[in-house]
């Protein structure tokens, strides 16, 4: 029997200020008072229901995403650590991030938020043009960025990161470049460097502006990553750069397919047990709904064996170091069998590596993993009845 | 016997088979109201959406007519479209009459004149009928002289009906019932049942669609098939009403259907005579005469675990399909398949799709082509249906050609556009003459143009006017040359084709232009080059992708990512790998894209 993965705790708080044109994850433009209480109530029910599956189980990191989780106060921030505490075994040296956005918090709030034991800030600055923050619909200015980060610091909260977006409509390549430098003198720990996408289902998807063309938006991901190396930010995930021993202990979670319980409306949780199963929770993700329904039974699925080596590269993958074998069979309860000759096949492709038992994509493969992981997805059903 | 009128109907595409066939089993009470859906004898659902009949059908209808008499009517369906005219005489030699049916407004079209001409070389006894006559801009009187004046018939008397809103039907079956003989034939003679059409059902085995010409066939008689020699038991005969009724006994003059347990799909041939073990006449019906493909292409599965059941689906599509021939082909590029020869782009079309929707394979067609004869240096001459199989350019003495006769009505205002595109397609023009409203040409083609695109151009040179058949005249000498597709530098043997040396320049360039546009980008660049011999004639590159990555991924909701990712499976399974490349299927039908100027 394998250990059970390491786990983390998602919380998710889906309002916004105003929904940004290219944003896909699941939040709502605030319309109305923010039901703060009312959703806090909702919080810890949620919690009381859920703690019971991972009686006993540590968890080693806590990320309040959203949304805009800084629009909550500090103290009810605090009052729910408190509940957290109380309802789960939280490791005293946890990592506890709270994404904010520039221009929702106020003077001396980063400093209540670290009181009440936030220990890491994931800042959404995305640029540093004007004219750019403008069409990405975010209601920021750049100076407020600059503001926000000087405050993280002075509230002891060095542990930072700054989201950035790079492929901007009309964006050149220098562009894309000063806002890494930009970004680089709020001397962040972390820097999460995304290529602006069109997701479905958005209105940038509807009607989508003009972008850089892959040629350039290879060039900008290229030269950006030079000057994150040169500053000392490593590149150890797809999107995502660190100074040493500032890496993401929560994503770092994810992306190697460990455990976590999803708290709030639309959020996701992925559990082990102890017999094998891995299951997939879901919280109604309509704010309205949640809130009604905080306390009904959380709706869940299991992963299907042959779903696991899909669902453990699409994370696993996007690491630079990749991962043991051991790892794969630990987190799946499969035999390394299962994807050994796919990987092989992948290596004598040049899109992946391999150190002994360690598998990583390589180079070339880290810009085509979509190609890779197409590979280990399940055949499709139609194809196993014929 | 008397009271029984076998007889098809002759119409162009869209000029209303379908509809004057469904208003007859309607007024003939073969199906209740509820299990009418309109054009009933259409019953595959490929010719349903194209709005072509593509396999002949077949219903016998009860008719009480005037005279106080029950008739039987047997309505044997006919194909519409160039590529199948061979399936008309086949139905044809099931029936001692036709209905000729003309649209009011659009006249008589090539096609109607080459199936009537079919009709009356068989000795049927064919009845016009103008159809449509509900519609503004009917002209029955026009279209009566263009009747008489193209097809030679007399068609003063000719029926007017519109078959959409059922005037003058009840009429028209009272003129069939006079005007068409009845069948002619001996119920007590030794039998002889003439194969109109077979096909294969998964439950019951081969069921054969036969004409009764003499004799009796009685349910529970073994059967002799002749060309096989083998008997078996007619455990079910029937008629379609169109719906299948069983009945005990067909007899001489009468079209029905036979199951006779044959589970081999070579058990029954379409043309072939089915006789009584007990009691077999002395010689078979004479068949139909074997229809030579004019158009060939390698056929491949996208995934080659499929060669087997693709060769079983194409056992099966034979059995009623006596025109599709084919024979394994082993390719460079694309492996194990069949070479396969069709009557015309149609066929192939419709065979494909069939192939794909009916039996659920994944293809890949090669470039088609005609088939060439060779001269050999050494005075050999050789039938080449696949360029990649011409001989050496020094151990070829010529290459010749196939030419067609073409046969195109168009009304005089489009005949300027029509001319430029025979011209334009190396046509030489034979005879030219003004037929009342209509202009009658005949151009000397070479088939291999034809092919390609000339139906479709034909139709938007004369905004669907004019009409179009042909037949085979002879090979014929030309500079042809075989033009090669390198894919990174690699010979790509399905892309092959044989061009016109004047051509060559101009099809390379254009067929690399499109098969860059078709062949999407991907890890690596995609060098595409057109070469005769070789010399390089044209070159285009597909750049490649620089990256393919999902920007974001923090566990949540992965079902979305996920069938992004299918999605690209799904995309990269309907292509076929050349090394490194992959290759959509569409790219290798470029050839059929290009040549529009």
């Amino acid at each position: 029997m394998n250990p059970l993965p390491p786990l983390s705790l998602y919380v998710h708080f889906p309002w916004c200020v105003r929904k940004c044109p290219y944003c896909d994850f699941s939040s709502y433009a605030l319309r109305e008072p923010l039901p703060e209480s009312r959703y806090l109530d909702a919080l810890e029910q949620d919690l009381a229901a859920q703690a019971p599956e991972v009686a006993g189980r540590q968890i080693g990191s806590i990320f309040f995403g959203g949304g805009t989780p800084s629009l909550f106060a500090p103290a009810t921030i605090g009052r729910l650590l408190e509940r957290a505490r109380a309802a789960l075994r939280i490791e005293p040296d946890a990592e506890i991030t709270l994404e904010a956005n520039p221009g929702t918090v106020e003077r001396g709030r980063f400093a209540e938020y670290a009181a009440v034991g936030v220990n890491r800030v994931s800042l959404g600055a995305q640029s540093f043009d004007a004219g750019q923050l403008a069409v990405l619909g975010r209601i920021h200015s750049p100076q407020e960025t600059r503001l926000a980060a000087e405050e993280l610091h002075a509230a002891g909260l060095g542990n930072f990161n700054l989201d950035l977006m790079y492929g901007l409509p009309g964006q050149a390549v220098s562009g894309a470049e000063r806002d890494v430098q930009e970004a680089l003198a709020l001397a962040p720990a972390h820097v999460s460097h995304y290529q602006l996408t069109m997701e479905p289902g958005t209105p940038f998807a509807a009607r989508p502006p003009a972008l850089p063309d892959d040629e350039q938006s290879l060039a900008m991901l290229e030269h950006c990553r030079e000057r994150l190396a040169t500053a000392g930010l490593a590149q150890y995930e797809v999107s995502a750069y660190a100074h040493p021993g500032r890496r993401c202990r929560h994503n770092l979670n994810y992306w190697t397919f460990g455990d976590y319980l999803g708290l709030g409306a639309g959020a996701h949780g992925k559990l082990t047990r102890a017999t094998g199963e891995i299951r997939r929770t879901t919280r109604p993700r309509e704010p309205r709904r949640y809130l009604a329904a905080a306390r009904a039974p959380v709706s869940c699925t299991l992963v299907a064996e042959r779903d696991r080596p899909f669902e453990f590269m699409l994370n696993a993958l996007r690491l630079l170091d990749g991962f043991e074998l051991s790892l794969y069979e630990a987190r799946t309860g499969l035999p390394a069998s299962t994807v050994v000759e796919r990987l092989q096949s992948l290596a004598a492709q040049g899109l992946a590596v391999v150190t002994d038992t360690r598998w990583r994509a390589s180079e070339r493969g880290l810009r085509f993993l979509n190609d890779l992981l197409v590979a280990f997805l399940p055949p499709s059903r139609a194809a196993v009845e014929r | 016997m008397q009271r029984i009128r076998n007889f098809s109907i002759i119409a162009h595409v869209d000029h209303g088979k379908s509809t004057l066939a469904d208003r007859f089993i309607q007024i003939c009470g073969g199906l209740q109201a509820r299990e009418m859906q309109d054009q009933v004898l259409d019953s595959m659902a490929l010719e349903r959406e194209r709005g072509i009949t593509i396999k002949a059908q077949s219903a016998t209808l009860y008719y009480e007519a005037r005279d106080g008499q029950r008739y039987q009517l047997n309505l044997i369906d006919t194909p519409g479209h160039v590529d199948f005219s061979y399936e008309v005489s086949r139905s044809l030699a099931a029936c001692e009459g036709a209905l000729l049916v003309v649209d009011a407004s659009q006249g008589v079209e090539a096609q109607s004149v080459a199936n009537c001409y079919t009709a009356i070389t068989q000795g049927l006894e064919v009845v016009p009928v103008i159809n449509k006559i509900d519609l503004p801009s009917a002209d029955p009187a026009r279209v009566k002289k263009e009747i008489e004046e193209i097809i030679g018939i007399e068609a003063q008397d000719a029926a007017l009906v519109s078959a959409k809103t059922g005037e003058g039907v009840p009429e028209l079956l009272e003129i069939l019932v006079r005007r068409i003989p009845p069948p002619e034939g001996d119920p007590q003679a030794p039998l002889q049942a003439l194969i109109i059409d077979s096909w294969f059902d998964n439950y019951v085995g081969v069921v054969s669609l036969v004409r009764v010409v003499n004799g009796t066939l009685k349910a529970g008689e073994r059967i002799r098939v002749m060309s096989t020699g083998r008997s078996h038991l007619a455990d079910k005969l029937g008629r379609f009403t169109p719906k299948s009724v069983p009945a005990a006994a067909l007899s001489a003059g009468e079209v029905g259907f036979v199951v006779a347990g044959i589970k081999e799909i070579d058990g029954a041939p379409v043309g072939d005579t089915i006789t009584l073990d007990r009691r077999p006449t002395s010689a078979p019906l004479p068949g139909f005469e074997q229809i030579k493909p004019r158009v060939f292409a390698g056929l491949f599965p996208v995934d080659s675990d499929d060669y087997e059941a693709f060769r079983e689906a194409l056992a099966k599509l034979r059995l009623n399909d006596s025109a599709l021939h084919y024979e394994p082909e082993v390719s460079g590029a694309l492996g194990f398949g069949f070479r396969c020869g069709f009557l015309g782009l149609l066929h192939m079309d419709v065979v494909q799709e069939r192939l794909e929707r009916e039996y659920h394979l994944d293809l890949v067609t090669s470039a088609p082509t005609v088939v060439y004869e060779v001269l050999r240096t050494d005075g050999g001459v050789e039938l080449v249906d696949n360029p990649a199989k011409l001989p050496p350019v020094n151990d070829i003495a010529e290459i010749r050609e196939p030419i067609i006769l073409a046969s195109i009505l168009v009304p005089p205002e489009h005949v300027g556009a029509v001319l430029k595109l025979c011209t334009e397609k190396r046509g030489r023009q034979r005879k030219m003459q003004y037929l009342g409203t209509q202009v009658s040409l005949q151009y000397e083609l070479p088939l291999a143009e034809v092919v390609l695109d000339f139906f479709d151009r034909l139709k938007s040179a004369s905004r669907g006017y004019a009409s179009f058949d042909y037949e085979f005249e002879r090979f014929e000498a030309a500079p042809l040359v075989k033009l090669d597709i390198l894919i990174n530098a690699e010979r790509v043997d399905a892309l092959s084709i044989i061009v016109h040396r004047e051509n060559a320049y101009h099809r390379g360039r254009e067929l690399v232009d499109k098969m860059q546009e078709l062949i999407p980008r991907q890890m690596f660049e995609v060098a595409v080059q057109a070469a005769i011999g070789g010399q390089i004639v044209a070159r285009a590159t597909v750049k490649a992708l620089r990256k393919n990555v999902l920007a974001k991924c923090y566990g949540g909701d992965i079902s979305r990512k996920r069938k992004l990712l299918e999605k690209q499976k799904e995309g990269k399974k309907r292509m076929k790998q050349l090394g490194q490349v992959e290759i959509p299927q569409e790219a290798f039908l470029a050839v059929l894209k290009v040549g529009r100027r």
